[in-house]
């Protein structure tokens, strides 16, 4: 993958202002934006994937242009074929964990439905181990089994890279260490591009590849591990 | 600081003997002459006060029924007063017409319709008239009475839209909601700008409008004042000048 | 007796539903807009279509009276253009009845979305599906109770509607003369009979329709 990240924004919260001036590019499989709470990782991994528009800049994935204000270009989050982990996962309570997985192989205004059999769905069920739950709704299940859901939900449609917004926070220290472990081997296996958000080190360091800090709103370090 | 107290105390208690209230429900077509006329009565008799009350005829004689604390009652036909005597409610013996009035057919005032006699409005181009509700209204009545001696009510009684009182229909004609409505001779000088009286209508009874002094009044003495008051000559001077005439 | 009371009963279901129609889909649509758009003005706009609920009907059914009425701006339009006198119509009972209710829906819809977390529209939207898709298939199936609670409200409301609608669309038997319009004519009339079977009727019907909002209980809001 190689992903370049150019844009500036000014984002008013109150009587607040945060700006946002960003600009990296990365090549690899593995990249990761470190930095403290409130540093910005959020706002720019939401500009990447679509779900806000920079006032300025351009956003350029793997060859294709994302978004370049001075051309005029916006490809809207629908089209920019890039899987999204929420930080907490944000799964649709209202549907089972076969219909959230399912969510994004189904098209058009009807949701999919309760005993559904894609192999595609079947696939990743088995992979994370959730055949077990899969009637279940998310409220039913445990904190990995949900990160699970999450990731089989943004990877069954095979997007181009997959962002990750702070994938372990919302863990206990033991799940985390154990999460991170198939995350690296996932990864491995599939070998698609990630980028991955964080405010932890124990991240950056199990996970590797090219890790870029960033404090206010802006890249100020890389390194390369 | 008693004193004060004393005093506001006894100025907020309800008057006594010399400073009466006499409580008048009045057809509403008699609006504007009776309040011209409650004004000169208080000012013949000073200290006292007329609270005035207009609707539909019918509905005053049910509020009345139901322990409305009324005084006087006008009605602008003989069948509502009848209701209010068949239901006890009239002080014996002080019933008495005291003006006369004339139905007429109006038109908005931008309107082109002259018709010459009532069976002109039994056309097509006439989708939509207006009166009292017959139910409960009396210019309803005259109006359905004359309708149906012309041997057209059951034709136009589609066409109807009916006002709550006389008043109402005025307004749906001024508005030019309608093509036509049954009020008095009187009402048109309510709205002159916006309504034209086009035909008067021959009415199968004459309209008399009595008046009465109710049986439960709280101001009997008042209320007979008021009464032979509408019947003296300033009072009929003052209906006279809004179209009233004599019974 | 039963006969016209059932023709009022008739009509003030017909009047109440299509009311209550146009409301849910103008309802559903605003309420989305002031729920998830940032404008300046915006509860500026909220208060303004609020206004109806708390306005007396006297005065408002005088300003619907004005705009569409044969000299109003819009009634004159209607007259000339395509024919159509509003006034004294069952459709104009319509409108009365659907701008008084509006607000309930609007507040109803507004309140439902905004428990809806937004991450969740967000999250459907990356997966590909389109913005109407994410609308039907996300925020709806989370919303609906407080949607149909706010709709049930604007329905009972709709079915007592009465200063209004007396205004704009008269008291014409068999064609405006709505339940309540038809409890007041009765009892102008002295007919306390017909009067007080009417009342029960639109009573009961309003409690039932009580009974079914409250039944939707304001939501446990659910997000992931």
């Amino acid at each position: 993958m190689s992903i370049h990240v150019d844009i500036a924004s000014t984002l008013r919260a109150g009587a607040r202002t945060f700006r946002l001036q960003t600009r990296f590019e990365a090549r690899g499989q593995r990249v990761v934006i470190y930095g403290a709470s409130g540093a910005g990782k959020s706002q720019m991994l939401k500009a990447i994937a679509g779900l806000t528009r920079p006032d300025a800049g351009r956003i350029e994935l793997s060859g294709r242009v994302l978004f370049d204000r001075a051309a005029g270009v916006d490809v809207s989050p629908q089209r920019r074929k890039v899987g999204y982990l929420f930080q907490d996962y944000a799964l649709f309570p209202h549907l089972n964990v076969r219909q959230n997985i399912a969510f994004g192989l189904q098209r058009g205004w009807r949701n999919p439905p309760r005993r559904g059999d894609s192999d595609a769905v079947n696939y990743w069920l088995q992979a994370f181990e959730l055949d077990a739950v899969a009637q279940q709704l998310p409220e039913q299940l445990s904190g990995g089994q949900r990160q699970r859901v999450a990731l089989a939900r943004a990877l069954v449609a095979e997007p181009a890279a997959l962002l990750l917004d702070e994938p372990f926070a919302a863990l206990d220290p033991a799940l985390r260490v154990r999460m991170r472990a198939e995350l690296d081997a996932l990864q491995r296996r599939l070998d698609i591009p990630m980028l991955l958000i964080t405010h932890d080190p124990e991240d950056a360091a199990t996970f590797g590849g090219q890790v870029l800090t960033m404090a206010d709103g802006a890249i100020v370090e890389e390194r390369f591990l | 600081m008693r004193k004060i107290f004393l005093l506001a105390l006894a100025a907020a208690l309800p008057a006594g003997a010399s400073a009466a209230e006499v409580t008048v429900s009045a057809a509403a077509s008699l609006t504007n002459a009776f309040r011209e006329l409650a004004q000169a009565f208080e000012a013949a008799h000073p200290g006292d006060k007329v609270l005035l009350n207009f609707a539909a005829s019918d509905p005053l004689v049910q509020q009345i029924a139901k322990g409305a604390p009324v005084d006087v009652f006008a009605s602008a036909d003989q069948e509502a007063m009848d209701k209010a005597e068949a239901l006890a409610l009239v002080a014996a013996r002080t019933r008495r017409d005291f003006v006369a009035n004339t139905v007429v057919l109006i038109v908005p005032a931008a309107s082109a319709f002259k018709p010459a006699t009532l069976a002109d409005l039994d056309v097509q181009s006439v989708q939509r008239l207006t009166t009292g509700n017959p139910a409960s209204v009396p210019i309803g009545r005259y109006a359905k009475d004359a309708l149906m001696k012309a041997g057209i009510w059951a034709r136009l009684e589609p066409r109807f839209v009916y006002g709550a009182s006389v008043r109402q229909s005025l307004d749906y004609v001024a508005r030019g909601e309608v093509d036509a409505g049954f009020v008095y001779a009187t009402d048109v000088m309510a709205q002159k700008d916006k309504v034209r009286a086009v035909l008067t209508v021959p009415t199968t009874s004459p309209v008399r409008y009595p008046i009465a002094v109710l049986a439960r009044a709280p101001q009997p003495a008042l209320a007979l004042g008021f009464v032979q008051y509408t019947l003296s000559p300033p009072g009929q001077a003052i209906l006279a000048k809004y179209g009233f005439v004599r019974p | 007796m039963t006969e016209p009371a059932l023709t009022a009963l008739g009509l003030s279901l017909k009047v109440a539903l299509w009311a209550t129609g146009i409301d849910l889909v103008l309802g559903m649509a605003v309420g989305y807009l002031l729920a998830r758009g940032r404008f300046p003005g915006r509860e500026l706009l909220d208060a303004l279509l609020t206004l109806p609920m708390v306005m007396p009907p006297t005065v408002l059914g005088y300003y619907l009276l004005v705009v569409i009425g044969r000299n109003g701006p819009l009634g004159a339009w209607l007259h000339d253009t395509l024919g159509i006198n509003l006034i004294f119509t069952w459709q104009a009972a319509v409108i009365a009845a659907a701008v008084v209710a509006f607000p309930l829906v609007l507040k109803g819809a507004r309140a439902a979305f905004e428990t809806v977390d937004v991450q969740l529209e967000q999250a459907a939207r990356v997966l590909g599906v389109s913005e109407f898709g994410v609308f039907l298939r996300v925020t709806l199936p989370l919303a609906w109770r407080g949607i149909l609670a706010g709709t049930l409200l604007a329905f009972a409301r709709s079915m007592g509607e009465f200063g209004a609608t007396l205004m704009v669309a008269g008291s014409i038997p068999g064609k405006t003369q709505t339940l309540s319009i038809a409890v007041y004519e009765a009892v102008q009339a002295g007919q306390d009979d017909t009067a007080n079977l009417l009342v029960l009727i639109t009573s009961a019907t309003c409690v039932l329709v009580l009974v079914l909002a409250s039944r939707l209980a304001p939501g446990r809001s659910v997000s992931a």
